[in-house]
């Protein structure tokens, strides 16, 4: 699908390019397609893929995406058991209530006997045990603890003694064993919703942010590509031998289609290997609105790239060296990096705010924010293909003017040329 | 300059003609071409010479539609030049162009492809010419592993590599070896021979005058001569060379009336008579001036031809 859309986008220049050019030209009908924007892209895909950096650039993307699923489930579930030092018997109750505890804050509970409270105290201090519990009656920490300490043992110890207590209360109101098993084996009641569950949980939250950020790499990566690509050709001259027999546009749109296609085959390559790996790991970053960001996040990328890259392609044709490429690059990437902040702020806070709603109609930002509000739930589904609508015709006018800045500027060699000459030249 | 008075070289009788009607382009108040016209004619070497920006390669790049024309067309067979044609083109430009870091058979092979070959013929014909050009173990080289020499010759296997039917070189024996030099003229003569439009630009008179059969000259974006090197070399004044033993000057000989010193090198005179001088006058002058070692009538070198065309041109 992906390289379906490239295509028509890259047509529709086309289409129009034929219609300015001021000589009557033969048609050829559909088959410039099968020919040398063929040829031009296969050309492109086979060096990029062959190129180290691209190798590199996947194997990081790949690891990163590894380290994001399985770190977040690895973590959950492994925080390192507590060792509880005791001072005198636990009854069978107490230790259920300690061990159910350190459960609850996503840990576990390792017993310890102690011979007396002052080797529990060593104990502490040394950093073997990380809790005492004194007789039943007390639970001592190796520093002060407060109730707002996010740490296992201060959450244990405050858990724990609070269970304990309430045991110690049962026991003081004279009640059976037998009837404490009975409340403390208590099983809360059903909550239930008249609404269905708001999608603003943290699993989608997560999703929409990993979505983002590969989307802004990829994003980059391949402008980046397509930028360095046509100021390559420039300045090797190749490009000259090239268009004697090649269309600027069919050049323009095969590089185009080419780098394209290698970043889609990327990123398929990289979602399948997330939802592959999340699944084995049980990783709940797919559920709730997880699997419906990513593809949003999947379709903006190809739309993203669709949009800026016959802006790098125009810009790289302007430039023959690496530090002109720079000068021009910066300005280029900016509308990116707000986009990319701004979508980084709302996924995390989960509030879209109206200017933030606008900046996922803008073609620029959308490829960002439109992700953000999909994992939000902030969007509907006519309001997402109104921004899609958008970017397409925004494609389209920048591809128009690409192609027509690059046609002026490719051949101009010796210094760099300014859009004004390229433009109104 | 009217169709009847087109400089035209005739090559095969018949054969195939590469004509270049009015050619004019204008770079702000800098006019490059000025109706420019004149015929490349196939079945042989072409020499297309002028003084640095007399607009040579925007000539070129004209019949390659990479500059756009203020009027005036590019045509062969007949008829218009389209993006048809020009695969069967191939074109050298002056500086070249490859891609550094791909490998000289992909590269190769990828250039005969874009001109409309297929892959097994783009391939055949690749290794035909590294062959040809001394490069068939570096197929699998990147080229910006290759010498200078060396990336010069794939430059040349890019833009032949298609059996083109025209093949424009801009500056084609620049930065070569004397080797370099050979081999690329055998490979222009030995396509014109099978009826190939070969049109080359050059500053080295001395060459071109022995690898082309005609030239065009032209300055100021205008047409200045054209035709068979051989019609115009015998073309023109009278010119005798004189050496006089002893004499690296020929002062003697600047007094003459209806007399001029073309070029002085080595002790040889050469010098441009007017219609109605006497070369016996000439002869004893000179034996005035010390011990005549040689004394006959030459034709114009391409050098004459060049500075002489130029020179009435400016006048």
């Amino acid at each position: 699908m992906a390289v379906v859309v490239t295509i028509a986008v890259v047509r529709l220049g086309v289409r129009w390019y034929r219609r300015r050019s001021p000589r009557p030209r033969k048609t050829l009908g559909y088959g410039w397609l099968a020919g040398d924007t063929a040829l031009v892209a296969t050309r492109e895909i086979r060096e990029r893929v062959r190129a180290r950096s691209f190798k590199v650039v996947t194997a990081l993307l790949l690891a990163a995406v590894a380290g994001a699923i399985i770190l977040p489930v690895a973590l959950k579930g492994s925080g390192h058991p507590q060792h509880i030092g005791t001072v005198g018997a636990l009854s069978g109750p107490q230790r259920a209530a300690i061990a159910a505890a350190a459960k609850a804050v996503g840990t576990s509970a390792d017993f310890v006997a102690e011979q007396d409270r002052a080797s529990a105290e060593a104990d502490l201090r040394s950093g073997r045990i990380d809790l005492a519990v004194i007789e039943g009656q007390k639970v001592m920490a190796k520093k002060a603890v407060t109730p707002t300490e996010t740490t296992a043992t201060a959450r244990l110890a405050y858990t724990a003694a609070a269970e304990l207590g309430v045991l110690r209360s049962f026991a003081q109101a004279g009640l059976s064993p037998g009837q404490v098993a009975t409340i403390t084996s208590g099983k809360p009641l059903p909550v239930t919703s008249v609404e269905p569950p708001s999608s603003r949980s943290g699993p989608a939250r997560a999703t929409s942010l990993i979505g983002i950020i590969i989307v802004f790499i990829m994003l980059s990566q391949y402008e980046t590509w397509t930028l360095i690509g046509v100021m390559e050709e420039k300045s090797s001259r190749v490009v000259e031998v090239l268009l004697a027999t090649v269309r600027p546009m069919q050049l323009l749109g095969g590089k185009v289609l080419g780098i394209g296609t290698v970043a889609m085959a990327q990123a398929g390559v990289l979602l399948a290997f997330a939802l592959v790996l999340a699944k084995v790991a049980g990783s709940d970053l797919l559920q709730g609105s997880g699997p419906l960001t990513l593809a949003a996040a999947l379709v903006w990328l190809l739309f993203g790239y669709a949009f800026y890259c016959w802006v790098y392609a125009a810009a790289g044709s302007l430039a023959e060296r690496q530090d002109q490429v720079q000068t021009l690059a910066l300005p280029l990437s900016l509308p990116m990096v707000l986009g990319y902040v701004m979508a980084i702020t709302a996924a995390s806070s989960g509030h879209a705010s109206v200017f933030f709603q606008v900046l996922a109609y803008l073609p620029p930002t959308a490829p960002f924010a439109m992700p953000v509000l999909v994992g939000l739930g902030a969007v509907s589904w006519w309001g997402f293909l109104a921004s899609i609508g958008i970017s397409v015709l925004a494609t389209v006018a920048v591809a128009r003017v690409a192609a027509l800045v690059y046609r002026r500027a490719v051949l101009r060699t010796g210094r760099r040329v300014s859009l004004r000459e390229a433009i109104g030249a | 300059m009217s169709l009847a008075e087109r400089p035209e070289a005739a090559g095969s009788p018949g054969g195939d003609v590469l004509e270049l009607h009015g050619l004019t382009r204008r770079f702000g108040d800098l006019t490059a071409l000025d109706g420019l016209s004149f015929d490349v004619p196939s079945g042989q070497v072409v020499g297309f010479l002028g003084p640095n920006g007399a607009g040579k390669t925007t000539t070129m790049r004209a019949i390659f539609g990479l500059t756009d024309l203020d009027a005036g067309e590019v045509r062969w067979r007949g008829s218009s030049v389209g993006q048809t044609d020009r695969r069967r083109f191939g074109y050298m430009p002056e500086e070249r162009g490859l891609y550094p870091g791909m490998l000289v058979g992909e590269q190769l092979e990828y250039m005969a492809r874009l001109h409309g070959m297929n892959s097994i013929e783009a391939a055949r014909s690749t290794r035909a010419w590294l062959e040809r050009l001394g490069l068939g173990d570096r197929a699998t080289s990147r080229v910006d592993a290759l010498s200078h020499g060396n990336q010069q010759r794939v430059q040349l296997a890019a833009a032949a590599v298609h059996d083109p039917e025209v093949l424009v070189l801009d500056e084609p024996l620049a930065g070569l070896d004397p080797a370099g030099i050979e081999a690329t003229g055998a490979v222009l003569l030995e396509l014109a021979g099978r009826g190939r439009c070969v049109l080359f630009s050059s500053h080295q008179l001395d060459l071109v005058e022995d690898l082309c059969e005609s030239v065009i000259v032209i300055d100021h974006g205008r047409l200045v001569v054209g035709g068979r090197v051989d019609d115009l070399a015998l073309a023109g004044p009278r010119r005798l060379v004189v050496r006089v033993e002893g004499d690296r000057s020929a002062q003697w000989a600047r007094a003459l009336p209806g007399v001029s010193v073309s070029e002085v090198d080595g002790g040889e005179a050469r010098l441009v008579l007017d219609p109605e001088v006497d070369s016996d006058a000439v002869l004893r002058s000179a034996m005035a001036a010390g011990r005549v070692t040689e004394f006959g009538f030459r034709r114009r070198r391409l050098s004459e031809v060049f500075r002489e065309a130029l020179e009435s041109g400016r006048r």
